[in-house]
């Protein structure tokens, strides 16, 4: 008996597996559709979640551009802790720092005779 | 199955085919023997599912093949919404200077709202800088219109709070300059539409937009440290000596890179409108000066790279100059021959005309062409202003250029020439970009190496034993030259003796080869005042010099110029004592 004359209570065989990868095919495809559609949503909310933080992030970085204006951040300075642009003699280069430094004599513990 | 005869000559390659094909005619062969109309449909139902079979297998590997290399999410770069976009500019250490920021526009939908009144107090109140013929126009309407723009996101929030009905909003891009007034002439501004209007806005207009895609942005050669400290310098100056208008500049003359621009007053560029026309003209670029005796000092490049004079070569300054109809005299009369380097330090008008007119008007102002002073400067700034030069040169014009009158240059201008004096001679453009580590710009060979560095020296002698003395800081070598230029007054048809543009072109380091990299810091005043410590002087010396050494005094750290305090004075000598009144 050829494969193509099987029969299962009365359909041939070779219908039956045809009409049943038909309905994995089918269900194949209604799952990839579906799982991709929940991916899209999913990769647009996270991508509108990326461009809202990337406009905090910008927003902030302007903030902070903002509030270390080099005008500002002088007059603050200035205002709140009296502090004015270092004059020479107080300024050192790292290098000279060792000859500038001063070494204190070691002190001698006084005993009592 | 394959031992059976097939019914045709297939070729052999096809055989792997063409036996199940066959074995398939052969079964439906049997089959309608036996039962052929049965068959018949069973023919039709299998031709159905192998074609639904088929489409379906089509879709599943369409769908997959979407679902597993699909590019959705793959956009990782910021992208700007609108056409207005502009990339950033940022400093040459990346820090912001402007930037596109989200925005909100205000659109009123009348169809929606049934109690106007209410939204126009509600939208007034908390929006005052709402425009009421607008507002009004767009309440009347019959259809949705914007109203106000430019709206912050935490505003945006505030009025959303409201609740108000047919009040919406709309994203929208805005240019932020966050820095505020700080460098706002470099800058410039853009307009809604992100056209550039003004500095580097406008300058490099076509490359911010262009970059709004990538995202990368665009970087100045300011360094916004060093421009914070000319910008204070320079207005602690200007409002102690109540100056109309004042400029501060440094550039790297190696490079050309300008590192710091300022022009007081200055305006906030997020809101130009707000400023006077005054406040928003860029004088390092669009006003032009007669810059008095800072202009000595191409005089006396060209006279020592022609060879006509030497630093030691005398002229008689003993009793005025006369050329022509003219009788020059010195400002503050030495009275006595000065050598060249006294001639500089001095700053007499006598000894530089006289060696203007050894040089002649050709080659005078051959050297002026290729020091680029009768040029507008080479400078992306569209701002950049033609100079006013003579229009004849004969000898009067030799006596009047030669000491800074009758030739009106920007200070940008005045820097650029300048840069030539004190890079080895050569005469480069200036730029607002940042440009790489070692980049040397081509340039015009305008004077030898030799003649820059004599001029290096002479800067120097002059702060050593000088008008420039108050420039000195401490270590850092400084050279430089004094200017004072008497501003023509039309009211009395003639050079008012009280209004003056006060000067002081400075360099540092000037120790080392002319090739070095080294500074330009140029601070020039229109119309200082006088002050109690100045004794009634108002002169380049008294006024430009001491900002210029507080300048570069702050800046010296930011460049990595180190303080060197070995004493630096080659041509000291009994002579060239300092001089009091800072001309």
């Amino acid at each position: 008996m050829r494969v193509l004359d099987w029969k299962v209570r009365g359909f041939r065989l070779v219908d039956l597996v045809a009409l049943g990868l038909l309905i994995v095919l089918m269900l194949g495809v209604y799952l990839a559709k579906t799982l991709a559609g929940r991916e899209r949503g999913e990769i647009a909310r996270v991508e509108k979640q990326i461009s809202q933080e990337r406009q905090r992030v910008r927003l902030l970085e302007a903030e902070v551009a903002h509030l270390e204006a080099p005008a500002r951040i002088e007059r603050l300075s200035v205002d709140y802790l009296g502090m004015a642009p270092p004059v020479a003699a107080r300024e050192i280069a790292p290098q000279a720092l060792a000859e500038h430094a001063v070494e204190e004599p070691p002190k001698r513990k006084e005993t009592t005779p | 199955m394959s031992s059976e005869p097939l019914g045709y000559d297939a070729p052999p390659r096809w055989g792997w085919i063409a036996s199940p094909m066959w074995a398939i005619e052969q079964a439906y062969g049997r089959a309608r023997n036996k039962d052929a109309a049965v068959d018949h449909a069973r023919v039709r139902i299998f031709f159905v599912l192998a074609i639904f079979f088929a489409a379906f297998a089509f879709l599943a590997f369409g769908a997959t093949r979407a679902a597993l290399f699909s590019d959705a999410g793959d956009r990782g770069a910021y992208k700007p919404l609108y056409d207005t976009a502009r990339a950033d500019l940022v400093d040459r250490n990346g820090r912001l200077l402007a930037a596109d920021l989200l925005h909100y526009g205000l659109y009123v939908d009348p169809r929606e709202i049934w109690n106007a009144d209410e939204i126009r107090k509600a939208l007034r109140t908390e929006l005052p800088q709402i425009e009421a013929h607008r507002l009004e126009r767009a309440l009347a309407g019959k259809k949705r219109a914007y109203v106000l723009g430019s709206l912050t996101p935490a505003v945006r929030n505030r009025v959303n709070a409201l609740g108000l009905p047919g009040v919406t909003f709309e994203p929208e891009e805005h240019r932020a300059y966050p820095l505020g007034a700080t460098a706002a002439h470099v800058i410039g501004f853009a307009d809604p539409a992100g056209v550039g209007l003004a500095g580097a806005e406008r300058a490099f207009n076509d490359e911010i937009r262009a970059r709004s895609d990538s995202g990368k942005p665009v970087a100045l050669s300011i360094d916004l440290r060093i421009q914070g400290a000319l910008e204070d310098e320079l207005e602690r100056a200007a409002i102690k000596h109540q100056v109309k208008g004042a400029v501060g500049i440094v550039t790297n003359v190696q490079t050309g890179e300008i590192l710091g621009l300022a022009s007081y007053p200055d305006f906030d560029p997020n809101d130009p409108g707000a400023s006077s026309a005054d406040a928003q003209v860029n004088r390092a670029g669009s006003t032009v000066f007669e810059m008095g005796s800072t202009f000595k000092a191409f005089t006396v490049a060209a006279g020592l790279d022609a060879g006509v004079a030497t630093p030691q070569s005398r002229f008689d300054a003993t009793k005025p100059f006369k050329l022509g109809y003219r009788t020059i005299h010195d400002y503050h009369a030495a009275r006595k021959v000065l050598t060249l380097v006294e001639v500089f330090q001095h700053s007499s008008n006598i000894g530089t005309a006289k060696l203007g007119v050894a040089l002649g008007p050709e080659r005078l102002r051959h050297y002026f062409d290729v020091l680029g002073l009768t040029k507008p400067a080479k400078v992306e700034l569209v701002e950049s202003a033609r100079p006013l030069t003579p229009k004849v040169w004969n000898e009067d014009a030799v006596a009047s250029t030669s000491f800074g009158h009758g030739i009106n240059v920007t200070p940008l201008a005045l820097s650029r020439a300048m840069g030539a004096l004190l890079n080895g001679g050569r005469t480069i453009p200036l730029t607002l970009l940042k440009r790489d580590p070692g980049y040397r710009p081509d340039g015009v060979q305008a004077l030898s190496p030799q003649t820059s560095q004599q001029m290096l020296y002479m800067m120097r002698a002059n702060v050593t034993g000088g008008s420039g003395g108050s420039a000195d800081a401490p270590g850092l070598r400084v050279g430089g030259k004094t200017g004072t230029g008497e501003k023509y007054d039309p009211s009395i048809r003639g050079y008012s003796h009280s209004k003056q543009v006060s000067s002081f072109a400075a360099v540092f380091p000037t120790s080392g080869a002319p090739s070095d990299t080294r500074y330009f810091v140029l601070i020039l005043m229109d119309e200082p005042k006088p002050t109690k410590d100045t004794y009634g002087y108002s002169t380049g010396g008294w006024t430009a010099a001491p900002a210029a050494g507080r300048t570069i005094d702050r800046i010296a750290p930011f460049l990595g110029v180190a303080r060197d305090m070995t004493p630096f004075d080659p041509f000291a000598s009994p002579e060239t004592a300092k001089v009091e009144d800072g001309r």
